[in-house]
Order: C-alpha cells, then sequence, then structure tokens
C-alpha cells in the first residue's frame, strides 16, 4: 500500500508539469511555454460608430498541449474593443489547470501579435513575460500561444 | 641467487631487459594510440563542426529566404529556404549521429533540432502562410521580425554551444594526447636509460663473473701447459664458472696423478735396467769364476800329463764348479719363474725339524771357522709343504750365514713350534747389516756390501726363500745391525693332519 502511494506521487510530481504545458513555475524563475488553442466562437458586438470603431468583440478558445493529451487542458477569452479599424486593444484570461495567465495588449493583425503577460494566479502568481501569438489556420482559427516568462 | 646457474643468471637478466623494453614499447604503444586517438577525436571534432556549421548555414538560408520573401513579396528569394528546409533533417539526423558517442552533445543536438523544428513549423510555415495571405504586411510587423531574430539568436546559440563544447572536447583530447606522449618520451627515455644501465651492469656483471675466471683458468691452463701441474683454482663462482673451476682442478689432479705413476713407473723401468745390467754384471762375473776354473783345470787335464791323484783333485774342483754353476742356473731360473709367478710347489706333510737337520749336517763340513749349534725342538715339526724347496730355503739361511761370517764363529740355528707356526731362526755374528738396507735386503740382486767385501753371490737366494715361505702362506723377516751379525726366520703354520 505504501508502495502504491509512492508510485502514485511520483508519478503525479513527474507528470505535472507537462499537464500544465512545459509549466516551469513563473514564480522560480524563465520559463518558456508552448501550447495551441482552437477557437470556440467568436461573438461581435458592434456599437455602430464609423470603423467599427469601440466594436467589442469576444473570443473563446480551447487550449491544448498535444504532446500531453489531446483533450483541452484549459481555455483561453479574450475581450477586445476595436481602437481603428484593425487595431484592437485585448484582454485575455488564459485558465490553465494550476492557474490562469493574464495578458493584455494592441495589435493589428490576428495572424500574428504579442502581448504583455501582466499577472496570475497560483502557479503563475505575479508571471511577467510576453504572450507571442502565431496564427496556424483560419477555419477553424487555430493559434500557437508562446509564453516567454522572465519570472 | 647464489645458488642459481650462469645461464640462470643470464635468462633472470635477459627476462628483466626484456620486461622493461616491453614496458618501454607498451606505454609507446600506448602513446601513439592516444595520439592517433586525438589525431580520429580531432577529425571526428572536425566533422562535427563542419556538419554544425552547415546546419547552421541552413538555418541561415531558411532565416534569409523568409526575410527576402517578407520584404519583398517575391517567391524566388524564398528558394534557398526551401531548400535548406527540406535538407536540414538529413543533416540534423547527420549531426546527432556524429555526436552520439558523446552523451552531453547529443542533448545540446537533440535541442538543437528541437529548436529548429520549432523555428520551422511554429514560426517560419506560419510566417510564410502569412506573407502568401490576405495581410502579408503582417508578416513585416516588427512583432514578426522579432519573433524571427529572438528565435534564430537562440538557435544561434545553442549552435555557439554545441560547437564550443565539441572544441573542448577535441582540445582536452589534444591535451591528453600530448600529455601521454609527454609522459611516453619521458617513460621511453628513463626506459632506455634503464636498458642502457641494465646491460652496463649485467656485462660488468659477466666480465667479473665469467670473463675473470676463465682468464684465470687460461693462465692455470698455461701453468699445466708448461708443465706445473700444481697449478689449482679456488672452486667457487656462480654456476658454471664453478663446474669449471672444479672440473679443472679435477683435471689437473688427474695429470699430475698420471704424472707421478708415470714418473714411477720410468723409475720401475729404470730400477729394472738398473737391474738387469746388475744381472748381467753378477752373471757374468758368478758364471766366469766357475767356468774359468772348468776351463782352466780341463786345459791343464788335456795338455800336460797329470798324475793320477792331481787329476782326481782337478777333476772334482771341475765338478764342484759345475755344480755351483748349475746351481746359479737354477736360481736364474727360479727367479724367472717368480717374476712370472710359475713357481711350482709340491704340497706334502714334511717334518720341518728333520729337513734342518739335514741342512745343518750338510753345511757343517763346509767350513773348519763356523760351528753349528743346531737346536730342534721337537720331531716332528709337521708342515704342509715342498720338502726340496723348504729345504733350498733353509740351505739358503745357512750358506748366508757362513757367507756373511768371513771371521768365522757360531751359527745357531733353532727350529720350534709356537702359536701354531714351525719357526725356523738362523743366527749369525757375521757381518750384520747396516740400517739403512733392511728394506732392500729381499730385493732381487741386491747384495749391499757384499761385492766389495769380495762374498760372492747372485742376490737371489733370499728372494726366492721369501717367496718360497710365503706361498707356503709363511712368513720370513730378520733383524741386524752392522757388525752385530744377523737372525734370520721364517715362520710356516702347523700342518693339521
Amino acid at each position: 500500500m505504501r508502495r502504491l502511494f509512492m508510485l502514485g506521487f511520483l508519478t503525479v510530481c513527474i507528470s505535472a508539469p507537462f499537464a500544465y504545458g512545459w509549466a516551469s513555475s513563473a514564480g522560480t524563475g524563465p520559463a518558456t511555454i508552448r501550447i495551441t488553442s482552437r477557437e470556440v466562437s467568436r461573438m461581435r458586438m458592434p456599437v455602430g460608430a464609423p470603423g467599427r470603431i469601440g466594436d467589442t468583440e469576444i473570443v473563446r478558445q480551447n487550449v491544448f498541449n498535444k504532446r500531453i493529451k489531446p483533450a483541452p487542458i484549459g481555455q483561453a477569452e479574450y475581450l477586445c474593443t476595436f481602437l481603428t479599424s484593425r487595431m484592437r486593444s485585448c484582454n485575455v484570461t488564459i485558465t490553465l489547470p494550476q492557474g490562469r495567465i493574464v495578458a493584455g495588449g494592441t495589435f493589428g493583425y490576428l495572424e500574428l501579435y504579442e502581448l504583455a503577460v501582466l499577472g496570475g494566479t497560483r502557479l503563475y502568481d505575479n508571471a511577467r513575460g510576453t504572450l507571442t501569438v502565431i496564427q496556424t489556420t483560419t477555419k477553424p482559427r487555430r493559434q500557437i500561444l508562446v509564453f516567454r516568462l522572465t519570472g | 641467487m647464489k645458488s642459481m646457474s650462469l645461464s640462470g643468471r643470464m635468462i633472470v637478466a635477459s627476462l628483466a631487459l626484456a620486461v622493461i623494453v616491453a614496458g618501454v614499447f607498451v606505454v609507446m604503444i600506448r602513446a601513439v594510440a592516444a595520439v592517433d586517438e586525438a589525431r580520429t577525436r580531432e577529425a571526428h571534432s572536425k566533422d562535427v563542426t563542419a556538419a554544425t556549421v552547415g546546419v547552421e548555414k541552413l538555418v541561415g538560408d531558411l532565416e534569409t529566404g523568409l526575410r527576402g520573401l517578407v520584404l519583398s513579396g517575391n517567391e524566388r528569394f524564398l528558394q534557398p529556404g526551401e531548400r535548406a528546409r527540406k535538407q536540414l533533417p538529413g543533416r540534423l539526423d547527420e549531426l546527432e549521429r556524429l555526436v552520439s558517442d558523446d552523451p552531453s552533445q547529443r542533448v545540446r543536438a537533440q535541442n538543437l533540432r528541437s529548436e529548429v523544428n520549432a523555428y520551422i513549423n511554429d514560426y517560419w510555415k506560419r510566417l510564410v502562410q502569412i506573407a502568401r495571405g490576405d495581410h502579408p504586411e503582417a508578416a513585416g510587423t516588427p512583432v514578426a521580425l522579432n519573433e524571427g531574430k529572438g528565435r534564430t539568436d537562440m538557435i544561434r546559440g545553442d549552435f555557439a554551444q554545441l560547437l564550443r563544447a565539441e572544441d573542448a572536447r577535441a582540445a582536452a583530447s589534444a591535451e591528453s594526447a600530448n600529455t601521454r606522449s609527454d609522459r611516453a618520451v619521458v617513460l621511453g627515455i628513463m626506459g632506455l636509460i634503464g636498458c642502457a644501465l641494465l646491460i652496463i651492469l649485467f656485462g660488468l656483471y659477466l666480465a667479473r663473473s665469467t670473463a675473470e675466471p676463465v682468464r684465470a683458468v687460461a693462465t692455470a691452463a698455461s701453468r699445466v701447459a708448461a708443465g706445473d701441474l700444481s697449478a689449482r683454482l679456488p672452486e667457487h663462482g656462480p654456476g658454471e664458472v664453478g663446474e669449471l673451476t672444479v672440473a679443472f682442478n679435477r683435471m689437473a689432479a688427474e695429470l699430475e696423478r698420471n704424472q707421478l705413476e708415470l714418473e714411477a713407473q720410468n723409475e720401475q723401468l729404470r730400477d729394472s735396467e738398473r737391474r738387469k745390467s746388475e744381472l748381467v754384471r753378477i752373471v757374468s762375473h758368478e758364471l766366469r769364476t766357475p767356468l774359468a776354473s772348468i776351463l782352466g783345470f780341463t786345459s791343464l787335464l788335456l795338455n800336460r800329463e797329470i798324475p793320477a791323484g792331481e787329476r782326481r783333485r782337478y777333476l772334482e774342483i771341475i765338478e764342484v764348479e759345475g755344480r755351483r754353476l748349475s746351481s746359479l742356473l737354477s736360481d736364474f731360473l727360479d727367479a724367472e719363474r717368480l717374476e712370472d709367478g710359475h713357481l711350482p710347489l709340491s704340497r706334502e706333510l714334511i717334518d720341518m725339524g728333520r729337513i734342518v737337520s739335514d741342512q745343518a749336517r750338510l753345511f757343517e763340513g763346509q767350513s773348519e771357522d763356523h760351528r753349528l749349534d743346531v737346536k730342534v725342538d721337537r720331531m716332528p715339526l709337521p708342515v704342509n709343504g715342498d720338502p726340496d724347496r723348504l729345504a733350498q730355503v733353509v740351505g739358503n739361511l745357512l750358506s748366508n750365514a757362513i757367507k756373511y761370517s768371513p771371521e768365522g764363529g757360531a751359527i745357531q740355528v733353532v727350529a720350534e713350534q709356537e702359536n701354531g707356526y714351525v719357526k725356523v731362526s738362523v743366527r749369525d755374528e757375521g757381518v750384520g747389516i747396516a740400517a739403512n738396507l733392511h728394506d732392500r735386503v729381499f730385493a732381487k740382486f741386491f747384495r749391499g756390501d757384499a761385492s766389495e767385501s769380495g762374498i760372492p753371490g747372485t742376490g737371489l737366494g733370499l728372494t726366492i726363500a721369501r717367496s718360497v715361505v710365503e706361498a707356503h702362506g709363511g712368513r720370513m723377516s730378520f733383524e741386524s745391525d752392522k757388525g752385530e751379525g744377523s737372525v734370520f726366520w721364517l715362520e710356516l703354520p702347523v700342518a693339521t693332519s
């Protein structure tokens, strides 16, 4: 019984970082996390201003780490406000098994953009760094999310 | 080591030399192998470096091609990148294969492959896609370019790390080879010096343990060759040298013994020659006297008219001298038989007392100046022997007693039995025998001073007498002093039946 418990504990300890997507604690030092996302829904709420300025867009995505398991490991929620017809200011919350990471910033193209990691909860408490998003497909929209945490 | 033979010591020394030389060769071979290994390692490092640089160039082609496409929108600029993308998997495989012998380098190569694959799949392909898509300007934004730069910088860092590690590894291998080579050279020099010292010591040892003893043997052999057979060597030295000295000494001793034997034989030959001369002289002298008498009286009888009485006396003289000649010839014949060991003896039970009495009676009338006192202890004195020969012996003793007592005197003859022997002694009061001549009295033809004194005889009588007595199992001896007379005696075993 004791051996089984030890085996289970070790299994959890070893597999946990992979299950959390290259999880190297933001609180423990620099780390790079690579995950993918698939868009689930996109909702746009126009305000009627010319050039769509002020429109709000809410995007929901499932987050994956295919190297660990095919099923989603979390969700990403975008809340964006259009600043021009192309530029938008977004606040993104990525929910992962061990906590949330919050990123935000402005960008003009969905194909490739960069956001600032503003913080996080639990494992990612006080996280800082950059989130680089690269779009891989449009239908459905898929992305690669690369977190480069500095601490 | 003391008991080890010379050949054993030479074998041990040769083995020691062989071990040192083999050790030096092993060190040299190991050094050469190390240098060869370092050279191989260096060549391998060059291969790794070339492969790494090749991969790095391909990554550079990827980046350049992508940048050309993004900045110009011209697909032609992407062609080098496309070629590089196709070549990269094979080149990365080759690189991993080359560094597979070094775990840390293998990890670096695997990381590099991951980085390159991530760059291609997560960035390069996406950016090409963006550049070809609806918003190609998105590919040229600073965000996109910085992302590419960051990734390629990271990959170049991996390249640099891998190259540095490979250089360090090659340098360490070369350093190790140099160290081994230097050590091998030092050990080789030390080994050669050791060999040289050992050879010198071995040579000195050989000179001392072999050459010197051999030289001593040669010197001693020269002395032997020169006739000094007393030359000997100290019997020591290692193994074969010791055996050589022992053998030499044995040879010299044998030669010396043989020479002594030869000298003794020569002496015997000389003595024999001398005795032969003596014999000739005695024979000629002893035969001439009676022959002269016989010839003289025969001539007188033939050439003159001799009165009958006188003639008879001449004839008696001729007979006596003839008998004397016959006796002389018998003595010579007996001496010859004794020489050959073929003196014939008959065996019968006889009374030695009677023989003594008869012989004494015969000699009683031969000299008016001598008086024979005969004392026979008892009758009979039984002896098993040859009566004629024993009578000859007793007669010889009586004759000698008379001849060697020129002044005359008493001659005591005693025959008695004691302790199982019949003893006969003849004592005279004659000239006696000097002590220095005692040991030669029974020698053939020895006559002492008799010749000078004019006493006739051949010097064979006592020789024959003692031989006859000894042939009967008895013994014969005498006691005498010069001027004090002599007593000769013989002992014969009493006959048991």
